[in-house]
């Protein structure tokens, strides 16, 4: 008889789970059928089987420390085999949602972006900080919030709300962002490199920065060609939209920092001409960004044999709204509209800074744990190159 | 016993189905006093039960269980049997039901001697649908060794042939009726009792497990077939794509069973048989290693239960906990298999020289609806309304189910076919 184990079930979680698009865990009859169809499953120990047992059987902290669960790229072909209707690749995705909230500390923010009540209080919180802040300029006399600037020359968005109101609010909210990531990484890393271990799934004893390094470099060129999407059936045309919305993010991480660059410290003044190849990027990365989440909302809507829960949709909408405002802030400016391009630009504010704040907190916070757990699983000898 | 006492006009019961279940609810109301109508689609009686090599409960061949039904049905002047005959219409209320009939022709009458000189004759082969296709027959052909009636057939694609002209000319009993006519038939009934039974599902269906692309690959009736004496090899188990022995046998259970993408329900019966034919082959080859893949053994009931344990115990039979969801060529005919074993979370591949894909039963209700009032569960069974009564559903026709319990609802459904003419 082998040793008896206790286990200690969370109820919360499994109900949770339930919540956030995993509501068929339950049918899961353990056949193991998805972890054989699934494309981009590790030989080695492969999901989701265990981790559906796992999650219906309550066992978080086991589940939550599991790098598969960040392996799984919701291809949905174990969705579309399973036997049961469970919908493996949805309760991942559910499992992974509230993963996020669980490394990033700050429960309570987690919490509430993964709330839909709670987005107009969310949405809010920006609109706030950058109005108080601008009347607080006013006060004493930085004037950078304008509501009805003068000038017999054109205007820009920035003669209404100045960059300096905008970049002395966006600076911190990013370094935040970037040290709550930080803490959120250090948590899981160190659960999911116990967890490996404790599986048998790292014959790697400790965590080698170096070697770590090695193995994510080594990853990269799967990331940009979106290899694994590719080795799905089912969901293959996801790569398209998802490829147009990662590169256009970091198309406009190059832009924006050219930008940062010029206004700070060759102290050139926007708008910048249309003839800028700066520009042109700019421009070329906002379109595929508001095509990009165009096409994931569509393939959303088409697709009816998995969930897509609040948890999805904040993010895709969220980045089309500010690809949206980002072009048409342009548009209208262009066009002689400024009054009507500088509220344009205030929404594009707001989303920007709802972009990096709950970053941690969201759906895009896979940026970063799937990354990680790609190059841990490489670097531990899994292979997932 | 009401012997020799005729029962009423009306208190005919129309039995739909000449397997076991069939067989059985015809005997067991016709030995009682009834008049009996028997109606099968095939040339043959004995159903499913006549294709297997074995059968529970005791491993007897399916010779032995039908003979001794045979040999009531032929004492027995109260059941009319009728072959290659289908129910076209099913109309009224119990106790007073107008049923036709469709008698397709067998072109050979009851002269037959089953002498067999007419397929000597006959040049024309076809396909045997009773060994799965893995056998040519000739185009007159018995459908079985102990096949009752005992009679030939001609099958329809050799009528107006040549063939059809040779087969009469060698027949020295004049047995050979090339003009019969398709005929039909109107009944007054009683009762109906659909005996209507089971296909084994279309594993083409499940493209994931290989069935019809990858060689070698076969589902558990034709392994019947595959090891019964009158089969395609005279009951040596053999590799179709060279009949060569199998040094190694994969057995894969639940396909497309339990699995809401083609049959949501559990088949009962796939496991046992599962496990009968892993015997099967343990007997012809003591070197050959077994293994069997499943979700869960369902092996109901104390006898089963031990028939479970006792291949557990053999050595060269290995169970793995895990559905092989993954089936494909490899080289030298042979087949690679892929499941999780799920004990262990290792992903495992075997390589075996025969995969054995454990189907399901369907109702041949779903496949092909029939002509009469009937409700039936989502998944085509019949479903048995003993408030409207009149009309029943015995055996596989009602539920999936094995010969036992198919035989036990049968008689049950026998004695409602008896009430409803008893009480009018």
């Amino acid at each position: 008889m082998a040793e008896a184990i206790m286990l200690d079930p969370d109820v919360g979680f499994i109900k949770e789970v339930g919540k956030l698009g995993g509501g068929d865990l339950k049918k899961c009859y353990q056949c193991a059928t998805c972890s054989v169809v699934c494309p981009i499953s590790p030989e080695n120990k492969p999901f989701p089987r265990k981790e559906m047992i796992a999650a219906s059987w309550g066992l978080k902290d086991k589940v939550l420390a599991s790098q598969d669960i960040w392996l799984c790229h919701n291809c949905g072909d174990c969705t579309t085999r399973c036997p049961r209707g469970a919908k493996p690749g949805d309760v991942l995705g559910a499992i992974r949602a509230y993963a996020v909230a669980d490394y990033a500390g700050f429960k309570k923010l987690g919490l509430m972006v993964r709330d839909p009540k709670k987005l107009p209080l969310l949405l809010a919180i920006p609109a706030v900080i950058f109005l108080v802040a601008g009347f607080l300029s006013n006060l004493v006399g930085l004037n950078w919030l304008n509501f009805a600037p003068q000038g017999g020359h054109a205007l820009w968005q920035a003669d209404y709300l100045n960059n300096y109101l905008v970049d002395i609010i966006m600076i911190p909210t990013f370094f935040f962002a970037v040290g709550v990531f930080a803490l959120g990484l250090k948590r899981f890393v160190a659960a999911m490199h116990a967890n490996a271990l404790a599986e048998g799934k790292s014959h790697r004893q400790k965590i080698d920065p170096a070697g770590m390094i090695q193995a994510l470099i080594r990853i990269v060129p799967t990331i940009i060609k979106h290899q694994k999407f590719n080795e799905c059936t089912e969901n293959r045309e996801r790569s398209t939209a998802h490829m147009l919305v990662l590169f256009s993010f970091v198309g406009l991480f190059i832009v924006t920092n050219c930008f940062f660059f010029a206004e700070w410290v060759l102290h050139i003044e926007g708008p910048y001409s249309q003839f800028n190849p700066v520009k042109w990027l700019g421009n070329i990365a906002g379109i595929a960004l508001v095509v990009g989440s165009l096409l994931m909302i569509k393939n959303r809507l088409a697709k009816k044999t998995s969930v897509s829960s609040y948890w999805d949709w904040y993010l895709v909408w969220l980045v089309f709204a500010l690809g949206l405002t980002g072009m048409l802030t342009q548009v209208l400016r262009l066009g002689g509209l400024y009054g009507l391009s500088a509220v344009v630009y205030f929404a594009h504010i707001i989303a920007i800074w709802c972009l990096f704040a709950y970053t941690p907190f969201s759906k895009l916070a896979h940026l970063i744990y799937r990354t990680t757990a790609m190059a841990y699983a490489e670097y531990s000898g899994r292979g997932f190159k | 016993m009401t012997e020799n006492k005729g029962a009423p006009a009306n208190g005919s019961i129309l039995v739909v189905g000449g397997g076991i279940s069939g067989l059985t609810t015809a005997l067991e109301a016709a030995e009682v006093g009834y008049e009996v109508f028997l109606v099968e689609k095939n040339p043959y009686l004995g159903g499913r039960v006549a294709q297997l090599n074995q059968y529970f409960p005791k491993l007897c061949p399916p010779t032995c269980g039908l003979e001794i039904n045979f040999r009531r049905l032929k004492d027995n002047p109260r059941i009319k049997v009728l072959t290659l005959a289908e129910v076209t219409k099913v109309s009224g209320k119990p106790g007073s039901y107008d049923v036709s009939i469709r008698i397709n022709p067998r072109y050979v009458n009851e002269k037959c001697t089953a002498c067999g000189d007419c397929a000597a004759a006959c040049q024309t082969e076809i396909d045997s649908a009773f060994d799965f296709g893995m056998k040519k027959i000739k185009g007159a052909y018995l459908p079985f060794d102990m096949a009752f009636p005992a009679r030939y057939v001609l099958a329809p694609e050799i009528i107006g042939t040549p063939d059809a002209s040779r087969c009469k000319e060698a027949c020295r009993y004049d047995a050979i009726d090339l003009d019969m006519p398709p005929k039909t038939m109107d009944l007054k009934v009683g009762a109906v009792v659909f005996a209507t039974g089971w296909q084994p599902y279309d594993a083409k269906k499940i493209d994931n497990l290989g069935f019809g692309r990858v060689p070698n690959t076969i589902t558990n009736m034709m392994m019947e077939r595959l090891a019964a004496p009158n089969g395609p090899t005279q009951g040596r188990i053999l590799r179709p794509s060279d009949q060569k022995p199998p040094a190694s046998v994969a057995f894969v259970q639940c396909a497309g069973s339990r699995d809401e993408n083609h049959l949501p329900y559990c088949s009962y019966i796939c496991c046992m048989a599962s496990l009968k034919q892993a015997l099967y082959v343990r007997a012809q080859y003591p070197d050959t290693a077994i293994t069997i893949f499943y979700i869960d053994i369902r092996s109901p009931g104390d006898r089963y239960e031990k028939f479970y344990q006792q291949v557990k115990g053999d050595g060269k039979v290995t169970f793995v906990k895990g559905k092989v969801a993954a089936v494909q060529e490899a080289p030298n005919g042979q087949v690679t298999v892929t499941a999780e074993n799920a004990v262990t979370g290792e992903k495992t591949s075997q390589t075996v020289d025969l995969v054995v894909l454990a189907t399901g039963m369907q109702p041949s209700a779903a496949v092909a609806k029939l002509p009469a009032d009937l409700k039936y569960t989502e998944d085509g069974f019949i479903i048995n309304d003993f408030q409207a009564g009149g009309i029943f559903a015995a055996g596989c026709a009602n539920k999936p189910a094995d010969v036992i319990s198919s035989n036990q609802n049968a008689t049950g459904m026998a004695l409602k076919a008896i009430q409803t003419l008893a009480t009018r």
